[in-house]
């Protein structure tokens, strides 16, 4: 069951979605090598996944990368406030592109949850980690993880 | 941020040399959108010091990798809708209606091979099956030919100018990404070709795609290009170039056609099996294209340039060869052509 | 020409929006199908153009496109779905009920573009 979604394949998701919708450009992202720091000011977003196969798909980072990702998102200015309602819509947005293309992975056809955005992973009782990814964006860290449901 | 004239000089001269690909002043930002992420990818602060590490320490490998990167063609699918409708409406038919029984077709530079697949779903949709297709598609670069072989592509790449129902007829879900189905895979024969070499077999074609390749080139290497193409096309086939691209002033032997909104040229024939020696190595095919020049040039009442000058030393198109043998660390061709 | 955005993302809207101004449509935002629904039983023109979300609350955009093609009023409006829902079936899904395209996320505002002279909404031009 965990080789269905393969790290490889998330990997490539999440970097077609930064080149295509945050940065515009290729080659922005790359893997994060060594430890991921402890979270200062964590933010967390994820999707839920139903049906047949039933999961998880969720983002976190720093809240100031979040902000610059909202920034981005949302073609805002480098110094211009980041609103709550922003970051929920925008990070909310990247965790929804990245797990809807996840549940494409899946054999069975499932059905996808709105977005939640939250300061703390609530976790997901019962549930397995299926596949971890850490992005490197401008330095920073991002972690993407898939949790199944057991 | 900009690249500095340094910078764009050594790079614009760097290409030119690899790969007769000019890149005239205005367009630093393409050198500097491009080579960005392999200055990334190699932890220089940006463009400038990047191309400056090279320079420094020159390698093949890395050479090579920047002359690729600055000459990939973005290639998308139906997006330029105009040939393929020319395709299915006028010269389909038209041939069916001569007792075709059989129809060649060669996309030329096909890079990662959107173009020749495009022509298959083209074709799928207009012929019966009584109708025997065979597409050969090629390029210089084996690399773009291995993917094209795949038939793989990213979600972004069939994102653009796939029609839907198209994709979902012809593609199925390939990790996160898709392929082509295998039946559209076996129409079309992948090879290795210079366009300045003779043509590849398969021929003689009914049409040949030849889009966005003529403009790279001086007017001798156009003629030459242009030469070997006219020699592969049956008597009256079908050459159809960029929008950008034309055979008028450049070879006498197209006949301009209008069909709907696309221009496309038929081969006059006739003249002159004379043209193209057979099987002659890359340089021998440079001077032979650099004597046909100058030998059109003269009967066109125009004086003829010294060859020397008029072809660049190695053409080769639409991106370059690695050097053979060389070691390359694997480098991501993900977003390659998505400017 | 006018055109729908549909996506409980603001940041989307935005995003899809800016692109259709860039190409000359005048786009209006909705949050959701039934806020489409409403906006499209005003009095103003039909747009030539709806770009629907799959996912969003109060009513997805699936449930739109049907309820769009079951009125004939709206029959000249051009639907293309813009999401995330990736699966082969969930495409053939959509084109059955009624829409004429389908855009994945993520996607770089030239495939938007790409999606519209298909569809001969914009008129073709040179690639970039």
């Amino acid at each position: 069951m965990t080789t269905l979604i393969a790290g490889d394949d998330v990997y490539a998701i999440a970097e077609e979605l930064f080149t295509a919708m945050v940065d515009g450009e290729s080659g922005t992202v790359s893997q994060w090598f060594g430890d991921v720091p402890a979270w200062q000011v964590p933010v967390v977003a994820w999707v839920d996944l139903h049906g047949g196969w039933a999961g998880r798909a969720s983002v976190t980072t720093e809240r100031a990368t979040a902000d610059d990702l909202a920034r981005a998102l949302l073609q805002m200015g480098a110094d211009e406030p980041v609103l709550e309602e922003d970051l929920h819509d925008a990070f909310g947005e990247v965790a929804n592109v990245v797990g809807g293309n996840v549940k494409a992975l899946l054999p069975t056809q499932g059905t996808l949850g709105l977005p939640q955005v939250a300061d703390h992973d609530p976790g997901l009782p019962g549930s397995v980690l299926v596949t971890e990814v850490v992005l490197d964006w401008r330095g920073r860290p991002l972690v993407l993880r898939v949790r199944g449901a057991a | 941020m900009t690249i500095s004239h340094d910078t764009f000089t050594f790079v614009a001269d760097l290409v030119r040399r690899r790969s007769a690909i000019l890149l005239e002043p205005g367009k630093e930002y393409l050198v500097e959108s491009r080579l960005l992420p392999l200055a990334r990818e190699a932890g220089a602060s940006g463009v400038d010091q990047f191309v400056a590490q090279l320079r420094a320490n020159p390698s093949p490998a890395r050479t090579a990798v920047v002359v690729e990167a600055l000459t990939t063609n973005e290639t998308s699918w139906f997006r330029d809708v105009a040939p393929f409708d020319a395709l299915r409406r006028h010269i389909v038919p038209e041939l069916r209606a001569g007792g075709l029984g059989r129809l060649r077709v060669w996309s030329a530079a096909c890079s990662t091979g959107q173009e020749a697949y495009s022509i298959a779903m083209t074709l799928q949709e207009v012929l019966v099956p009584t109708v025997a297709v065979e597409i050969t598609a090629t390029d210089l670069n084996e690399q773009v030919l291995e993917r094209a072989r795949s038939g793989t592509y990213t979600q972004l790449e069939v994102n653009r100018g796939l029609p839907a129902p198209t994709l979902v007829r012809h593609f199925q879900r390939h990790g996160s990404g898709w392929q082509v189905s295998d039946e559209l895979r076996r129409w079309i024969t992948f090879r290795q070709h210079n366009l300045l070499d003779v043509p590849p077999p398969g021929g003689p074609f009914d049409v040949v795609f030849l889009r966005n390749v003529l403009i790279y080139f001086d007017l001798p290497t156009k003629r030459a290009v242009l030469e070997r193409v006219r020699a592969a096309l049956r008597p009256g086939g079908y050459l159809v170039l960029g929008a950008a691209e034309t055979t008028i002033g450049v070879h006498d032997d197209y006949e301009r056609v209008v069909l709907d909104r696309a221009t496309v040229y038929r081969s006059a024939g006739g003249r002159a099996a004379a043209a193209a020696p057979a099987a002659a190595p890359t340089t021998a095919a440079t001077a032979t294209a650099a004597s046909l020049a100058a030998a059109r040039s003269t009967l066109a009442g125009v004086p003829a340039r010294p060859a020397s000058a008029a072809v660049p030393p190695r053409p080769v198109l639409p991106t370059p060869a690695r050097p053979a043998g060389s070691v390359f660390a694997p480098t991501s061709t993900r977003g390659a052509g998505l400017t | 020409m006018r055109a729908l955005v549909i996506d409980d993302s603001r940041a989307m809207r935005r995003i899809v929006g800016q692109t259709l101004r860039g190409l000359g449509f005048e786009p209006v935002e909705a949050e959701h199908g039934q806020h489409a629904l409403d906006l499209l039983a005003g009095d103003e023109p039909v747009p030539a153009l709806a770009c629907i979300d799959w996912n969003m609350p109060v009513m997805d955009g699936l449930t739109f496109v049907t309820r769009v093609r079951q009125n004939p009023q709206w029959r000249d409006m051009t639907l293309m779905m813009v999401t995330t829902e990736s699966e082969h079936g969930q495409i053939v899904r959509a084109l059955a009920a009624g829409a004429h395209e389908y855009l994945i996320k993520p996607f770089t505002t030239d495939a938007i573009r790409d999606k519209l002279e298909l569809l001969g909404l914009v008129p073709v031009g040179e690639s970039a």
